[in-house]
């Protein structure tokens, strides 16, 4: 091997074939985690209800309910092909059977219903095959079992929507086990199975009316989880959006428990890292509260407020978002309550230096409603904003800002003049002012380090405390002591050399 | 204290609180994060008097602020007044223990079991106990979930009234109507069982157990799953006659649950439940759980199991170690590895896992079984298509090769190393690089020169710097085993050839390789042969080419007469110290220094 010569220039370029070693993605199902599924159950083809004389359809569904509860491998996609062909035209069979059929829904079949639908849905959902995986990024992992899966939940739906079905039998079966089971398979990768849950609980919901505080409970509890403990669950989105048709039918007074709910539960989701995937679901939820009762607007603006994001700002668009939307049906009493610190963040929004968030921020200008309220307490709301918007418009790196910024200023300027010039004749005193306070926070606590440094040296009592003084400078601290070089590196500007 | 009484005046509270209330939150955090010297400035009266209860009154902010000031709290017993009124800290950690934000909440519990350490038994009664009720008994499942932690550290210092107590509450937590406070009360549950009577321990704790690890919720596989934990410390606590009776049924559930979760977590903490329940019962339980969880149907609890399988072969008791690996365990570790998934490559991991344990087996099984059972096996494994398997096996090779020597193997390796050597990720490359030496150890010189030198060599070229690197090293190491002469004749031309190529990585390369190899090759090498190349490429045309010829120098140079030195060491330096670019004359003049500090 001649290592010296030949054209090995070109290989060792850095920049170079790197992309070669990543995987081509491909398209992946998954079978469901399947604890010692039983094998060996031979189908034997029954004969099509249809054909059957009206004596015997009855026992004949029976049969059929019986032998689709019988589970398939789709891992394995060549094995018993038969028998799967045949599960899957009984299941359709099943289908239209009880949505043609009248009376078909007699008390004996609803055990056998409810148990061929469980033995086929409930199931413990497989670890994820990408452990790294972004739902925006990746596609999600498909069900392999989907084409039976599939005309089973079809059939649970027809079965919930029969004119015959009658709650006050199913409620036996369908418990609150089983809704707990039903909860857990939110957690599915697969969309299409979500989507289908969302419409089954929803229709649970509204025919149990004993089962309705227990789901919203278990619900609270899927999302605090969520929240607090794993960051992960794939149908948060589906079970906002029935929770936004339950808040809409909530009656008045709202109850303790569902003020509960909107506080302690809906606006710290507005937490998470995957916000992005059910902010609107969660936003709409949070309109729908504000629409019932005006009176949680405060709460819910300062809880927003408080888990306003620091660094993401792809999030602070959206809660800049929301925000609007709160502001769309706020009443002007509850505007009063919090607009103080509500536009010192909508301040800070303004002056950021990703124009996405400034820019979309800046578009409250636009709203005349939010206008109008801005308007009608110019006096508290100018000198928040004013000192933030004054810098922006000489320094923003971003053309479109600036001209934004402007026509805020003139409309402030047209709102109130003398308020306008009174502020700008103060901006630079003000700033001055808050240099020279900036200064006295310096020199109190140089007393108090100095002070520390005496105790410790002095006091054995308290040795034990940590020195932390020395961890954090002061922020804003003159940049003359703040400001270190780094050492300089003799190889950070070579790496283009050749 | 000295520091209060000097000078009170200078710092009145308004102006300290008016820092912790500062509008912005950057300032109020720092602020927090220095409470301890506002308390110093204050002294302990006023710190207690006025102080804390600010801080218990103010108790809304940013987590951010919380956690640092649950933190600091932590660490405020002295500056309170020491163990007499450590007590006075206790409301705001309670109310910290009850805020939404987890990591607040638990650096409050941790705070607050720091300080139950400095409370006198008494105290302990009259404060912290009546706090920990509260805080079980409170409205919102943050407070409850927080007094989880809180019962084994006051239990072991307080009456039998009080210690009755507390069982109580922690049973009421057990059963608790939120999951989320019951998978906190599950995963306490091993700290408070090795502070609690044997009797109580018993009657108590094993049924609230047996009902947490068979919660049967399906939702809640997660309590189940922290069950499975708190059996480590539950086990090694009971005495054996009791473990068959109260703990292994659980735990044969556990290994059979229906989430894999639970049963992976089973098979990740196996061979601390084989530490913990004796050799008796892993002869007759765990043996046949261990099996199970091999041939699991989810390939994360196979991956899991088979990361234990030689750490619970080696804790076998002796008598039957031999048998049960080669009637139990190799099936299906073969089982396992043979499986086909066609679809999921999860089942690479458990490949992996396998052929990084398996090789351990050999030692315990000496070298007939080895040669008969294993041999087969590792050569399935060396020829498996996932790079990964076929790594971990060469990299434990060692294991092997001290039971039946490397001969045996070198045929079918080398196939397998050849390969290796190129494969694309380089961090699959750097292993095999290091395992080198070791090989070239065992094969001799002249299988060397045969087969791997060129291989050796290309790495040289790699194009990541960690492989070239690695290369470098290699040779060095390589060098020593095989001595100077061979250095000479085999690896210096190319060495010293590289320092021609047009690419300027390669001829720093060359230079790296002189660092690392004039010190094994001898001085009189290094002077003839060596030093001419490096003088040479001082006239390079890429800078960082001249200033890494200056290091070279500064590097070898101590092995140099002082001839040499002067009539061509220094003259060079001299000539890269007039450079026109800045880092090439730094270098220079710091080689020449340690030149001439040496002379």
């Amino acid at each position: 091997m001649s290592a010296a010569t030949g054209p090995v220039t070109d290989k060792i370029d850095p920049f170079s074939k790197k992309q070669s070693v990543k995987k081509p993605k491909q398209k992946r199902s998954q079978a469901s985690s399947r604890y010692k599924a039983k094998g060996g159950t031979e189908l034997v083809p029954l004969p099509q209800l249809k054909d059957a004389p009206p004596a015997e359809q009855h026992e004949l569904f029976i049969k059929k309910l019986q032998q689709c509860s019988v589970v398939f491998d789709f891992m394995d996609s060549v094995s018993d092909l038969k028998g799967k062909e045949i599960k899957r035209a009984s299941l359709n069979e099943l289908v239209d059977y009880i949505t043609a059929g009248r009376g078909v829904l007699t008390e004996q079949v609803y055990p056998e219903v409810v148990k061929m639908i469980a033995s086929n849905i409930f199931r413990t959902l497989p670890p994820s095959e990408n452990t790294e995986f972004d739902p925006e990024e990746d596609d999600p992992t498909l069900e392999a079992s989907w084409p039976h899966l599939q005309i089973v939940y079809e059939f649970f739906l027809r079965f919930l929507e029969s004119p015959d079905f009658q709650p006050s039998i199913a409620k036996k079966y369908i418990d609150q086990k089983f809704v707990l089971q039903l909860l857990e398979l939110f957690d599915s990768e697969d969309p299409r199975e979500r989507d289908f849950l969302k419409t089954v609980l929803h229709r649970i919901y509204g025919k149990f009316l004993g089962l309705r505080a227990f789901i919203r409970k278990q619900i609270n509890h899927i999302f605090l989880k969520f929240i607090y403990e794993t960051e992960h669950f794939n149908g948060v989105g589906e079970l906002l959006e029935i929770l936004g048709s339950i808040i809409n039918g909530f009656a008045l007074p709202l109850k303790a428990e569902h003020k509960q709910f909107l506080i302690k539960v809906l606006i710290p989701l507005h937490k998470a890292k995957s916000l992005s995937l059910y902010h609107a679901q969660l936003a709409y939820c949070v309109v729908q509260f504000l629409e019932k009762d005006a009176t949680l607007t405060e709460p819910v603006v300062r809880g927003l407020l408080k888990f306003w994001p620091k660094t993401c700002s792809q999030k602070e668009v959206m809660f800049l978002g929301e925000i609007e939307e709160i502001l769309d049906v706020i009443e002007p009493s509850q505007f009063v309550r919090i607009q103080e610190p509500l536009f010192k963040q909508i301040s800070k929004c303004v002056s950021s230096p990703h124009f996405q968030v400034a820019e979309r921020a800046l578009y409250f200008w636009n709203n005349e409603y939010v206008m109008s309220l801005i308007e009608e307490n110019s006096n508290v709301i100018m000198p928040i904003m004013f000192p933030n918007l004054y810098r922006i418009s000489k320094e923003h790196w971003n053309q479109t800002i600036v001209a934004l910024v402007y026509n805020v200023l003139k409309t402030f300027m047209e709102m109130n003049s003398k308020l306008f010039d009174e502020l700008t004749a103060n901006y630079k005193a003000e700033r001055q002012k808050e240099r020279k306070k900036e200064k006295e926070r310096e020199e109190l606590w140089k007393k108090l380090d100095g002070l520390e440094i005496n105790a410790t040296v002095n006091n054995k009592e308290v040795k034990s405390v940590p020195p932390t003084s020395t961890n954090t400078p002061v922020a804003g601290a003159s940049p003359a002591v703040g400001t270190r070089y780094a050492p300089y590196s003799p190889t950070a500007h070579r790496l283009m050399a050749k | 204290m000295a520091a209060s009484d000097s000078d009170d005046s200078l710092y009145p509270i308004a102006v300290l609180i008016d820092e912790l209330r500062n509008e912005d939150v950057q300032l109020r955090l720092n602020s927090i994060k220095k409470l301890s010297t506002i308390a110093l400035a204050l002294g302990v009266e006023r710190t207690r008097s006025e102080l804390i209860p600010f801080l218990t009154d103010t108790i809304y902010d940013e987590d951010e602020v919380l956690l640092a000031l649950a933190e600091q709290l932590g660490n405020f017993t002295p500056l309170v007044g020491g163990q007499e009124h450590v007590h006075c800290l206790l409301p705001p950690l309670e109310s910290l223990a009850t805020v939404e934000e987890t990591v607040v909440r638990d650096k409050a519990v941790e705070s607050l079991r720091k300080i139950a350490g400095d409370h006198s038994s008494a105290d302990l009664e009259a404060h912290f106990v009546p706090l920990v009720k509260r805080l079980a008994q409170g409205d919102w499942f943050t407070s409850r979930t927080s007094a989880c932690g809180l019962f084994s550290v006051p239990y072991p210092r307080v009456s039998s009234t009080v210690k009755a107590e507390l069982r109580t509450n922690f049973r009421n937590l057990c059963g608790d109507d939120t999951p989320m406070v019951r998978r906190a009360a599950a995963g306490k549950m091993g700290e408070f069982a090795k502070v609690l009577e044997l009797e109580y321990l018993k009657s108590d704790l094993i049924p609230l157990w047996t009902n947490l690890a068979s919660d049967e919720q399906v939702q809640n596989d997660s309590v189940r799953l922290l069950a499975v934990e708190a059996c480590v410390s539950i086990a090694s606590i009971l005495p054996p006659e009791d473990l068959e009776t109260l703990v292994m049924p659980t735990l044969k559930n556990a290994a059979e649950d229906k989430s894999w979760r639970v049963r992976y977590m089973v098979a990740d903490k196996f061979t601390e439940l084989q530490m913990a329940v004796g050799p008796e019962i892993t002869k007759k339980e765990l043996v046949p759980a261990f099996q199970g969880l091999l041939k699991d149907c989810e390939a994360e609890v196979r991956a899991a199991a088979a990361n234990k399988v030689k750490e619970f072969c080696e804790n076998l008791p002796e008598d039957i170690r031999e048998a049960t690996i080669m009637t139990s365990i190799l099936p299906c570790v073969k089982w396992s590895f043979s499986l086909q998934d066609l679809v999921s490559d999860a089942n690479q991991h458990v490949k992996s896992a396998l052929a990084s344990v398996i090789m351990g087996l050999s030692p315990i099984l000496g070298k007939d079984n080895t040669v008969e059972h294993l041999l087969p096996l590792f050569l399935l494994m060396l020829k498996d298509e996932c790079a990964e398997v076929r790594l971990n096996i060469i990299s434990n090779l060692d294991c092997v090769n001290q039971v039946i020597g490397i001969h045996q193997l070198s045929q079918s390796l080398l196939p397998a190393i050849v390969e290796l050597a190129e494969d694309t990720k380089w961090r699959v490359r750097l292993a095999i690089i290091e395992y080198m030496p070791l090989l070239a150890g065992q094969l001799g010189v002249e299988f060397f020169d045969e087969k791997l030198n060129s291989l050796c060599m290309s790495w040289l070229v790699d194009h990541v710097y960690a492989i070239r690197e690695a290369a470098t090293n290699n040779l060095k190491k390589l060098v020593e085993k095989f001595g100077a002469e061979w250095a000479q004749s085999t690896i210096l031309p190319k060495v010293v050839g590289m320092a021609q190529d047009p690419n300027y990585l390669h001829r720093m390369t060359t230079l790296f390789c002189i660092n690392v190899l004039a010190d094994v090759c001898g001085n009189e090498t290094t002077m003839k042969v060596l030093l001419p190349v490096v003088v040479k490429l001082a006239a390079d045309a890429v800078p960082n080419v001249r200033f890494n010829v200056a290091k070279t120098i500064q590097k070898i140079g101590s092995q140099f007469d002082a001839t040499t030195i002067n009539n061509q060491c220094k003259p060079c330096l001299e000539k890269l110290q007039s450079d026109q670019d800045y880092d090439v004359k730094y270098y220079a003049q710091e080689a020449m220094s340690v030149l001439c500090d040496a002379a």
